[in-house]
């Protein structure tokens, strides 16, 4: 026998109270590693949406309604801006790749975005690659001829059972001109997830007014400059411009985790607060353990047991509670941060899926170290025990 | 009976402090000696000092002057965690109440009291466990919580683990004052067959006049604590 088995024979022996313990830790520590976990992936999705451009053009207004309009749609859209400054755009020798995006309705909630093919391309600088699951992408028609051929995302399809062939539309004006579903994109784990993408086109024949218009109009133009250098140019001319905003969408980011960062403090100084319940839910339950136990520690003490094994026991105790609920409160809280990643995902809020990751066995010393400490109190109240005074018969 | 002594005591004495300066002297014992392998019985009232006695001879409480030799070491002599293992290697200690851990079974708690001393070796220990245990006739009762025995069964399990590191001295307080007469006189006897049999030193609180006829000296604390013939009515 050793101080470890005495000491999970001991906990095996008060099974509910173990296990209570156990099941507190490992909620706290699941708690704070999820709230980790997901403030990151929050943090990496925002990233992710906002860093294959570098220019985000639309009308005059909000730079953050813009951002998250556009590339996560969060937000209303903006007013529209011509679909000239576009074709500017596109000639410009400074503009590597300019991307048209135009913000329309919606169909059971998923979001109409109208924009052409380069949306969709593999450029070497881009983080997000699309690929089709099923069917192909809408074709590349012409003004006169719009095919109101639709792309879903994974979430937008799987959602309305939209299937290849299907057409659709919301609303009876919509009637007239509605949707065939000629593809399905796989998950990006982004807000086009929840998008339904279509040709510029499609999008300006479904609209009475812009069909109409002998300018089309559009919601925002995506820039990505040939060279870094060439942006803070691109940046003032266009925010010089009457009609028009650039925004950095970096500088938007900052913004957002600044403002993320207030709710982080908070966050923090709740999981302290659950930090120490756990702490002193472990302390309490090996200090009532200890008092019960007393007689049993004199019986040890007597029969041979040093000071230092019974205070040993003890904090062994405490140490194996805390490895079992923080490798429960880990595991947990990958799990629950993989399944509120998955709900959150499609609605622009990306998070990171990865599995275990350098900072968990640091994570796992730390809360075996302060459940060891937590014990450490009863564990000194073991040391202490009075041998004669405890070993005399109960009455 | 040898003429070697395995316990000598001298001038030991035990004062509790009441506060204030105050102490109150609960034990004054000029000189006892257990010859090595003899049957020694205590008798004496409620709070006459036996059990303080057995507590001072064990090491688990300081006498508050005085010589306690067991064999030739003298225990407070030494440092407390050289105590400790002494006491776990030459004392073996049965309570009243058998003090069996409730989270452990009949063999564990046996093992239990080998994970203090280096008498057996780890490999052996469950085996010598066994051993003890079905030599006291509870071969079928290795795997059960003290809870599941019976008192006479859970009293042997305690007289098991305090002969498993195999001690000299046995110090038996009252062990069968807890049990109904015919399990007391059964577990008495095998406890006293077991003692011989090993020649242990034991020394055995009791009241029981059976237990009593069976030793081969009976001190009685009236006479033997002259803190108690100082409390005599005269």
């Amino acid at each position: 026998m050793t101080i470890l088995t005495v000491a999970l024979k001991y906990l095996r022996g008060r099974p509910v109270a173990s296990a209570l313990t156990i099941v507190s830790i490992a909620l706290g520590v699941s708690l704070m590693v999820a709230s980790v976990l997901l403030a990151r992936g929050i943090k990496e999705g925002f990233i992710a949406g906002t860093t294959d451009y570098n220019l985000v053009v639309g009308a005059k207004g909000s730079p953050m309604q813009l951002v998250l309009g556009v590339v996560f749609r969060m937000d209303l859209a903006t007013p529209n801006i011509e679909y000239t400054i576009y074709r500017d755009l596109q000639q410009d020798p400074r503009v590597e790749t300019a991307v048209p995006i135009g913000m329309g309705d919606a169909y059971r909630g998923f979001r109409y975005v109208a924009t052409n093919g380069a949306y969709f391309a593999a450029f070497p600088w881009r983080r997000k690659t699309f690929a089709l699951a099923a069917g192909r992408f809408f074709a590349e028609d012409q003004q006169s001829e719009p095919t109101y051929e639709a792309l879903l995302g994974a979430e937008a399809a799987r959602s309305t059972g939209l299937q290849i062939g299907d057409r659709f539309y919301e609303g009876e004006e919509m009637a007239e001109y509605p949707l065939t579903v000629v593809g399905i994109l796989r998950s990006t784990h982004s807000a086009d997830d929840r998008a339904i993408f279509f040709s510029l086109p499609s999008y300006w024949g479904m609209n009475e007014i812009a069909r109409g218009m002998a300018i089309k109009p559009l919601t925002a133009v995506l820039i990505r400059p040939r060279r870094m250098s060439d942006l803070p140019s691109l940046h003032r001319e266009l925010n010089v411009a009457a009609e028009t905003q650039a925004v950095l969408p970096s500088g938007v980011l900052l913004t957002i985790f600044n403002m993320m960062a207030v709710a982080e403090d908070v966050l923090r100084m709740i999981l302290a607060i659950v930090g120490v319940i756990v702490l002193l839910y472990v302390f309490v339950s090996m200090y009532s353990a200890t008092i019960e136990r007393r007689r049993e520690i004199a019986t040890m003490r007597a029969l041979g047991a040093r000071r230092a094994t019974v205070l040993g026991i003890i904090l062994t105790e405490s140490a194996a509670l805390a490895t079992a609920g923080g490798l429960g409160g880990i595991v947990g809280g990958h799990a629950v941060a993989y399944f509120a990643g998955s709900l959150l995902g499609p609605s622009g809020l990306v998070t990171s899926h990865s599995l275990f990751n350098v900072f968990d066995p640091a994570v796992l010393a730390s809360v075996i170290l302060l459940g060891t400490l937590a014990g450490l109190l009863p564990a000194v109240l073991a040391y202490r025990t009075e041998v004669a005074e405890n070993l005399a018969p109960l009455s | 009976m040898s003429t070697r002594s395995a316990v000598v005591l001298r001038q030991v004495k035990k004062e509790f402090s009441l506060g204030d300066g105050v102490n109150l002297e609960v034990l004054d014992v000029e000189h006892l000696a257990l010859p090595v392998g003899s049957c020694t019985a205590l008798r004496g009232r409620s709070g006459s000092g036996k059990t303080t006695l057995l507590n001072l001879i064990a090491g688990v409480a300081a006498p508050s002057g005085g010589t306690i030799l067991v064999g030739d070491t003298d225990v407070f002599a030494l440092s407390e965690a050289r105590r400790d293992r002494f006491r776990a290697e030459h004392v073996g200690y049965v309570f009243q109440t058998f003090n069996l851990l409730s989270a452990f079974n009949a063999l564990e708690n046996v093992m239990l009291a080998m994970m203090f001393a280096e008498t057996v070796p780890t490999r052996l220990q469950r085996r010598h466990a066994a051993d003890l245990l079905a030599r006291l006739g509870l071969a079928e009762r290795l795997a059960h919580k003290p809870q599941q025995l019976s008192r006479g069964e859970q009293q042997r399990v305690a007289i098991a683990r305090a002969l498993a590191n195999s001690p000299p001295l046995v110090l038996a307080d009252e062990p069968c004052a807890s049990l109904d007469a015919s399990t007391a006189s059964e577990v008495l006897a095998t406890f006293l067959a077991f003692c011989r049999q090993e020649e242990k030193t034991l020394l055995l609180v009791s009241h029981d006049e059976a237990a009593l006829g069976k030793a081969d000296q009976v001190f009685d604390m009236a006479e033997l604590n002259r803190a108690e013939t100082r409390k005599a009515p005269a």
